[in-house]
C-alpha cells in the first residue's frame, strides 16, 4: 500500500463535495477555487479542476456567467444551480454522518486499547 | 538568437519562443487527445487554455515580453501532467458517479489470445482487433494454405511477431475495453465464472460471491487455478 496513493483516494472522493461547498455561498471563478483547494491541500495539479467543473456543469449542478477581466482573459464565474444546492445539502448531511461515524470508530478503538 | 512566434490564448496575444511554442502545443495536444471522446472536450480545453494564459501573463512584463521555454515548463508543472488528471476522472467514474457524460474507450491493441486458441491464438487475436469472428480469419488462413501453401509460414511469422496477451490489462486492450479498476475487476470476475462453468458440478460454490467478498490473495489463487484448468479443459470458441 502506497500512502500517497491512499491519501489521493481519500481526497478525490471529497473534491466534488468541496467544490460545491465553496460555491454554495458565493460565485467564484476557477482561479479562486484553485487557491482555496490548494491551500487546503485538496488538489495537487490545477488541471484536475477543469474536467471536474465541466462534469458538474454538464450534469446541471453548476452554471456560469462570463465576466470581462482587466488583467487577462474573460473569466467564468461559477455558481450552484437549484439542483446543485439540493445536491450539496444531501452530500453535506451524509458528510456529517460519515464524519461522526468515522470519529466514533477511531475513538472506540482508542478507548478499548487504553483500558 | 531565437525565432519567436505569436500565439493567441483565450484572446490574449503572446510572443513566444519557437521551442516554448513547441512544448506548449505538445502539451495542449496531449490534453486534447485525452478528451477526444468527451462531450466537453472543447470547453475543457478552452478553460485550460484560459488558465494557462493567466499564468503566462503573470510571468511576462513590459521588460520581458517574450514567453520562454522556462515559463512554459513552470506553467505545465502547475497545471500537471494530463495523465494525472485523467487518472482522477477515471477513478471517480468507476466509483460510480452516474451523472458523468464522458465516455472513456480503451485503445485497441493486437495481441495473441491465450484464452481461445486453435494453435497459437493468432486468428482469435486478429478477430478481436477487427471485431469479427475468428472463424473467418481461420478460414482465410486455411484457404491460403491449400491454394498457395504460404499460410503456414505467414501464421508462424505472426505467431512470433504478435505478443501474447498475458496480463488482464493486455486482454482488455486486446478486446478494446478501457483498462481501469472496474474493468479489471469485471474481467477477473468473468474468468472466475468461466472457471466455475468448467468445474460444472463441484465448482459452483467457488463462484458464488466471487469478486465481491473474497480478498485479493484468494483472487490470485483462483486465477492460478483457472490458468491450470484451462490447460485441460479449454474449448475453442
Amino acid at each position: 500500500m502506497n500512502i500517497e496513493n491512499s491519501k489521493a483516494q481519500l481526497r478525490k472522493g471529497i473534491l466534488e463535495f468541496c467544490v460545491l461547498a465553496l460555491l454554495k455561498e458565493e460565485e467564484a471563478y476557477p482561479s479562486d477555487l484553485l487557491q482555496s483547494l490548494k491551500d487546503a491541500e485538496l488538489i495537487v495539479v490545477e488541471g484536475t479542476l477543469y474536467p471536474l467543473l465541466n462534469r458538474l456543469k454538464n450534469s446541471g449542478l453548476l452554471t456560469y456567467r462570463w465576466e470581462e477581466s482587466k488583467s487577462g482573459p474573460p473569466r467564468k464565474y461559477y455558481s450552484l444551480t437549484e439542483t446543485g444546492k439540493t445536491f450539496y445539502n444531501e452530500l453535506a448531511t451524509s458528510w456529517v454522518e460519515l464524519r461522526n461515524a468515522v470519529d466514533k470508530v477511531i475513538k472506540e478503538n482508542q478507548s478499548t486499547k487504553e483500558t | 538568437m531565437k525565432k519567436t512566434v505569436q500565439v493567441n490564448l483565450s484572446g490574449q496575444v503572446f510572443t513566444i519562443d519557437d521551442d516554448a511554442y513547441d512544448l506548449l502545443s505538445v502539451y495542449l495536444q496531449k490534453i486534447s487527445r485525452l478528451y477526444e471522446r468527451s462531450a466537453g472536450k472543447d470547453e475543457i480545453l478552452s478553460d485550460i487554455e484560459s488558465r494557462i494564459a493567466e499564468l503566462l501573463l503573470e510571468r511576462v512584463s513590459d521588460d520581458r515580453s517574450v514567453v520562454t521555454i522556462k515559463d512554459v515548463q513552470e506553467v505545465t508543472e502547475i497545471m500537471g501532467n494530463p495523465e494525472q488528471f485523467e487518472e482522477d476522472t477515471m477513478e471517480e467514474e468507476t466509483a460510480g458517479s452516474g451523472y458523468s457524460s464522458r465516455e472513456y474507450q480503451g485503445q485497441k491493441r493486437l495481441f495473441r489470445d491465450p484464452d481461445s486458441p486453435m494453435i497459437g491464438g493468432v486468428c482469435s487475436g486478429i478477430g478481436y482487433y477487427f471485431g469479427i469472428d475468428p472463424l473467418w480469419i481461420r478460414l482465410a488462413f486455411a484457404i491460403a494454405l491449400i491454394f498457395f501453401g504460404t499460410g503456414v509460414l505467414f501464421y508462424i511469422l505472426l505467431w512470433i511477431i504478435i505478443p501474447e496477451a498475458k496480463t488482464t490489462a493486455d486482454k482488455l486492450a486486446m478486446r478494446g475495453e478501457p483498462v481501469n479498476i472496474g474493468s479489471i475487476g469485471k474481467s477477473v470476475e468473468d474468468e472466475l465464472n468461466n472457471l466455475g462453468q468448467r468445474f460444472s458440478k463441484g465448482g459452483q460454490q467457488f463462484t458464488s460471491g466471487a469478486g465481491t467478498t473474497i480478498s485479493r490473495g484468494i483472487d490470485k489463487f483462483f486465477n492460478f487455478m483457472a490458468e491450470l484448468f484451462r490447460g485441460f479443459f479449454y474449448s475453442p470458441r
